[in-house]
């Protein structure tokens, strides 16, 4: 267990170093959502008054949780092109030779990209509450926002690691960003579910990421808030998708 | 098991098939003895690397197994890691990180104690002459400091077994030289078993104990590098008449001591029969009253036995595409 850990540790470390020196890596995983963020709670504020829309803690707070986890969502992407190109590089083989248990390595990127995400969404509400956000959830509730975005944050990046090992090749790109960026915009990102209308509205209901999206908003207006829902949802995904990455672990280990 | 039997390499059998391609290694056995320099030659393509991926637990074999450092690469496949180094043939390195960083990684990855692992870092980095360099990126390190690098990483842990692929393809003569020094100091001072592909001749004469020429995913021949070359026995003598014309009748004279080998344009050259010398050669060519300009006696050499062993010459130019330190 004990070099488990070690191998955890180091491949964070290498990912958290990387990105302390070189503060650029992190500006993907931040600008997108940033723009995000300006374009609609600026530019669609007026979205908030539109009858309807009654989300207590204003526009703002509304489009901020799903900016939070979208760049949770796809700083776990970004984390599935580094691996990529770790293998396209050979980096993975000095990984691979180390590590006396490969899982390590999938726990190491894991950590790291978790780490990278708690860093921009740090940013990310320090912009908000400059902007004027209107947070009205406890501390708690604002605990179980954070607890979301990092088991989403793990679940893309577990998605877009079992794609890395088994393509090995950051042409493997558009495989791992375009499926999230798909189940992302179908949920409920403009208004609240009650305000779509048609197929989207039909799409929304269905899709898995409606209810964490949903219930982030619950936790930042401290409103009722579904626990077993939200959380079940978050962790039965991100166990899913830890288990498409093992299996890209080893799909790794047989291609060599 | 004697920690003799447990620092040496076992193969028995060794078979890697890829999907829609021919055997890269097809049934090799071969045996390293403990702190023996084992030099695995052949050319791009023979199965050198597929071999060392396979005992490096970095690909599974299609059949057969082998033992490393007293495991079995199938089943013992951690065990293998930690009483192995390697530094394969494209020297994976992050190129936004230190020389540093790399040594704090590879002895974090390698469970050196907390404690340990800075000095133990340090140490290395001064080994390999990159102290100075420690704390720069090593996307700006040149070819050799990347080779050097590399090497103190697969050393972190003190491995038993050694696996070097083609360390030094690349390099310049003078870092090539620094690193076949290391690696020796290496098997001589610590006991390390070291097992080194290349396709240069002469580092595999220079370092390696014993040698094994693969060719086609088989091992076409194997020991040490002073036996390879009696097999072959005779050396050969190579003439260069002063006149061009008279390259006929210099062949003519020197088929009468053995028989005819490739030579350079304008010369003859023929491997010699057992008994005969030089001294009766030039008195065969004085008495047939030829000019010769040039006359050489070369002992037989790893290239001869790779073209006796496989019908062909392994023609690599060790000063290939040099990369100064």
């Amino acid at each position: 267990m004990r070099r488990f850990l070690d191998v955890t540790y180091g491949v964070a470390y290498r990912s958290t170093k990387k990105v302390a020196v070189n503060p650029q890596l992190l500006l993907p995983s931040l600008i997108f959502p940033l723009f995000f963020f300006v374009a609609f709670a600026g530019g669609l504020s007026s979205v908030g008054n539109v009858p309807g829309f009654d989300f207590p803690s204003g526009y703002t707070a509304f489009q901020f949780v799903f900016v939070l986890l979208q760049a949770s969502a796809f700083g776990g992407v970004f984390t599935g092109f580094g691996i990529a190109g770790d293998f396209e590089n050979g980096f993975s083989r000095r990984l691979m030779l180390a590590a006396p248990s490969r899982l390590g390595i999938l726990a190491g990127y894991a950590l790291g990209a978790m780490i990278r995400a708690a860093t921009v969404g740090v940013l990310l509400f320090v912009v908000a509450i400059i902007s004027g956000m209107q947070i009205d959830g406890s501390g708690v509730d604002l605990f179980g926002l954070v607890v979301l975005a990092l088991l989403v944050n793990l679940t893309a990046s577990m998605w877009s690691a079992g794609v890395a090992m088994r393509l090995r090749s950051i042409q493997a790109g558009p495989v791992m960003q375009l499926p999230v960026f798909l189940i992302l915009f179908l949920a409920p990102v403009y208004v609240p579910l009650d305000l779509l209308a048609g197929w989207i509205e039909a799409v929304a209901h269905i899709n898995p990421v409606t209810p964490l999206i949903e219930g982030g908003r619950d936790l930042i207006s401290g409103s009722d808030f579904q626990p077993l829902l939200v959380f079940g949802i978050a962790i039965g995904l991100g166990a899913l998708f830890l288990a498409w990455a093992v299996r890209g672990v080893r799909s790794a280990e047989r291609a060599g | 098991m004697s920690q003799e039997r447990n620092a040496g390499i076992e193969v028995e059998g060794l078979v890697r098939e890829f999907k829609n391609g021919p055997r890269a290694v097809d049934g090799i056995h071969l045996r390293v003895a403990p702190g023996e320099i084992y030099g695995f030659l052949g050319p791009n393509g023979a199965g050198k690397s597929t071999t060392v991926l396979m005992l490096t637990t970095l690909l599974p074999p299609t059949d057969g197994t082998a033992r490393v450092a007293g495991h079995d690469i199938r089943r013992e496949g951690a065990a293998v890691r930690a009483s192995i180094g390697a530094a394969l043939q494209e020297a994976a390195l992050d190129p936004l990180l230190t020389g540093r960083d790399h040594m704090r990684l590879q002895t974090t990855l390698q469970g050196i104690a907390k404690g340990d692992r800075r000095r133990r870092g340090d140490e290395l980095l001064e080994r390999v002459g990159l102290t100075d360099a420690a704390d720069r990126k090593v996307g700006g390190y040149s070819g050799g400091m990347k080779r050097r690098l590399d090497l103190a990483l697969a050393l972190v842990h003190s491995p038993r077994v050694l696996f070097l692929d083609e360390p030094t393809t690349g390099l310049d003569p003078s870092s090539r030289a620094d690193l076949w020094d290391e690696v020796a100091r290496l098997a001589r001072e610590d006991g390390t078993t070291v097992f080194l592909t290349t396709q240069y001749l002469e580092e595999a004469d220079v370092l390696a104990d014993r040698v094994g020429i693969i060719d086609q995913g088989k091992i076409a021949a194997e020991g040490t590098p002073e036996s390879l070359k009696a097999e072959i026995g005779r050396p050969s003598v190579e003439a260069t008449p002063v006149d061009r014309a008279e390259r006929d009748a210099i062949a003519d004279v020197l088929s009468r001591f053995g028989s005819t080998v490739p030579a350079p344009p304008g010369a003859a050259a023929v491997r010699l029969e057992s008994g005969e010398n030089l001294a009766e050669v030039v008195r065969a060519l004085d008495a047939a009253d030829l000019k010769i300009a040039d006359l050489q006696l070369h002992q037989p050499s790893l290239d001869d036995v790779f073209l006796a062993k496989t019908g062909r010459k392994l023609d690599v130019s060790a000063a290939e595409e040099p990369a100064s330190v």
